[in-house]
């Protein structure tokens, strides 16, 4: 399993992309997926760790989400930058342009 | 313009119903991700940061209206309503979805149209002069040639496995708008002493993290050896070229540490070796090729508009956006894509089909895309001038700031790329609006900022005159700047400043030496030369003054 730059310290949150619409998602407490961070599971416990990569793995394999990795977080948020954009889109996109207009 | 033959629709429809079924077997499980991944990519279709992203080719940068009209709907249909024009004058679709792409590209193949050659380590679609068959310092129309190196590049079973991507640019004039010296081949139409009509062959360019200018692979290749010669080249590359390590796998690395005068020479044995009578194209297939790309019927005696009863706001735009064409009585006409508020290269859907419409009513049904991201009418008769800004202005397309502070070329950064470290379009965006007034824009005159959002260069920094790379540490964006680049016949890698700047220390210091410029220039001395004849050390002291 891809894990970036992914370091395995501090609070781990698994994330992925939808297989079919590509979207960002993050495994959450109850072990579904969900395209908000704000439901990610955030733990250190390394049971619970494990059995998150069980869940990708196997959701990988069941083709519901590809590029499953754990992401370390600092204060409930996703340490590295780019994990942090990815929680909230685009700062930036047309489409909300078009959608105002 | 080019149409498919017989042969060219069954393959891509061919190839569209293979993907269709790759789809289906990667949707029910039978194809891994790691098996379906290399499949998508030939087809064009990227996973990005948030989402699929598809790149739609556009061959040298040419399109008919109802190509576009057909782009308009897929932005519809199956993403959010707009497109982005890309650095190699392709169109980007940012939000599809996995299941809808077969459609998508059934749609593209029923207007002569795919994604092949937009991704992996192949031949990539051939870019070219925006201004092709049009320009007035053309020696020929350059399209057949990029049609010809399509047709044998695509399916060319020896180069579907390179070491890395590989990109071609063509022009037919010497004023460079193809940046052919920042590819891995440029290939410049010329004349030799004899007035035969040839090929200039440049090698080993390219930006990235390594940024280098090409060189002269052969000063004059007659038409008859073209594909040979890039056979041989090709070869080359394919044998010698790094296979170890993606960062030094381009060509331009291997020009590099194999020396010019060693790889010409690699190439010319290559190239003697090679019987021509398997693959040289001779005058009458050129010929056939060239039939699709005959000027259009131009009329004479087309009486010049009387500017002068003209609105300011009018003559402002000609000035700024309409170029001389060849043929008397025409113009060449540039519509910005480069809306401040919006991210560069990005046109909405109701624009796609204006534009369109434009083309069909002025411009014989055919447009351009530039690498420069913006849309070329090639052929506008000059008293209908008017009428395409009076279009322009209904579509919200009438920016006057081609070639000037505001026409700023930038990636999707971070904002939708995957690679990205940083954001780039916000930060063209807070350029665009610091020089928004026209008149000021005008007053510096000719300035090409160029923005990338990685070392990887799709921005084209490194050639920019203003070059910015946006660049992440412990979670805060910062921008470094380049200065004295240029992507032109006298193409030239911009020199670093130095440490970088947040956003707003960035946008206060490229205004500061842009005033610098205006204050210490020469006549009508453009930036460019303004640097080069002060050196670097006159204008990284004004980038790092306190404001």
């Amino acid at each position: 399993m891809s894990t970036l730059k992914h370091k395995g310290k501090g609070p781990q949150a698994m994330t992925a992309n939808e297989l079919v619409s590509g979207l960002s998602v993050w495994m959450t407490t109850d072990l579904n997926w969900s395209r908000d961070y704000a439901d990610a599971l955030l733990t250190e416990d390394e049971t619970v760790i494990e059995k998150m990569d069980e869940i990708a793995k196997a959701a990988e394999q069941a083709n519901t989400v590809v590029g499953a990795y754990f992401i370390d977080t600092v204060d409930a948020k996703p340490a590295r930058y780019r994990e942090r954009f990815r929680t909230h889109g685009p700062s930036y996109d047309t489409a909300d342009l078009i959608s105002e207009s | 313009m080019y149409r498919y033959d017989e042969f060219d629709a069954e393959f891509v429809h061919s190839r569209v119903a293979q993907f269709r079924d790759q789809v289906v077997r990667r949707l029910d499980g039978r194809l891994s991700e790691a098996e379906f991944r290399p499949l998508r990519l030939m087809n064009g279709l990227y996973l990005q940061l948030h989402a699929y992203m598809l790149r739609v080719a556009v061959p040298y940068g040419t399109l008919r209206s109802d190509q576009l009209r057909m782009l308009a709907h897929l932005a519809d249909k199956y993403d959010k309503g707009y497109g982005h024009v890309t650095t190699r004058q392709n169109m980007q679709f940012n939000w599809p979805v996995l299941s809808d792409v077969p459609e998508m590209l059934t749609d593209l193949a029923s207007v002569d149209m795919h994604a092949i050659q937009t991704s992996g380590n192949c031949i990539r679609n051939v870019t070219c002069d925006p201004y092709a068959g049009a320009a007035a310092d053309e020696i020929e129309d350059p399209r057949p040639m990029a049609e010809l190196i399509r047709q044998w590049s695509m399916l060319h079973p020896e180069f579907a496995f390179l070491p890395r991507k590989f990109k071609i640019a063509v022009t037919a004039s010497s004023q460079d708008r193809a940046m052919i010296k920042g590819h891995d081949i440029g290939i410049q139409v010329v004349r030799n002493e004899a007035g035969e009509v040839g090929y200039h062959i440049i090698v080993g360019g390219g930006l990235g993290r390594t940024p280098v200018i090409g060189q002269t692979l052969r000063a004059f290749l007659p038409k008859d050896d073209l594909l040979p010669y890039l056979e041989a080249t090709m070869r080359v590359y394919n044998r010698f070229g790094r296979r170890d390590n993606k960062y030094k796998a381009r060509i331009k690395i291997l020009v590099r540490e194999t020396g010019i005068e060693d790889f010409t020479r690699l190439v010319e044995d290559e190239f003697a070796a090679l019987d021509p009578s398997d693959i040289a194209v001779g005058a009458a297939e050129r010929a056939r090729i060239a039939t699709y790309f005959a000027s259009p019927a131009f009329e004479t005696g087309i009486k010049p508009l009387d500017m002068a009863s003209q609105p300011e706001v009018f003559r402002k735009w000609v000035d700024t956006n309409v170029v001389a064409h060849a043929a008397p009585g025409y113009a060449i006409v540039n519509i910005s894509l480069k809306d401040p508020e919006r991210a560069p290269g990005d046109v909405t859907t109701e624009q796609m089909r204006a534009v369109a419409d434009l083309a069909d009513a002025h411009s014989f049904g055919e447009l351009r895309f530039t690498h420069q991201q913006n849309i070329v009418l090639a052929h506008v008769r000059q008293d209908a001038l008017r009428a395409v800004w009076d279009g322009l202005v209904a579509a919200d397309l009438e920016d006057a700031n081609i070639n000037l502070i505001g026409d700023i070329i930038c990636c999707p950064g971070m904002d939708f790329c995957a690679l990205a470290t940083a954001r780039s379009i916000p930060v063209a965006q807070a350029i665009a609006e610091r020089f928004e007034d026209h008149d000021r824009q005008q007053a510096i005159g000719e300035m090409q900022i160029k923005i990338s959002g990685c070392i990887n260069a799709c921005g084209h920094h490194h050639v920019g005159h203003i070059g910015i790379l946006g660049l992440e540490k412990a979670g805060v964006e910062f921008y470094q700047v380049t200065l004295g680049g240029d992507a032109t016949q006298t193409a030239a890698i911009g020199d670093k400043m130095g440490a970088g700047f947040s956003q707003e220390e960035l946008v206060d210091g490229i205004e500061r030496i842009v005033d610098f410029y205006v204050g210490a220039r020469e006549h009508d001395e453009r930036f460019l030369d303004t640097y080069r004849r002060l050196g670097t050390e006159a204008f990284k002291e004004v980038l790092y003054a306190s404001a």
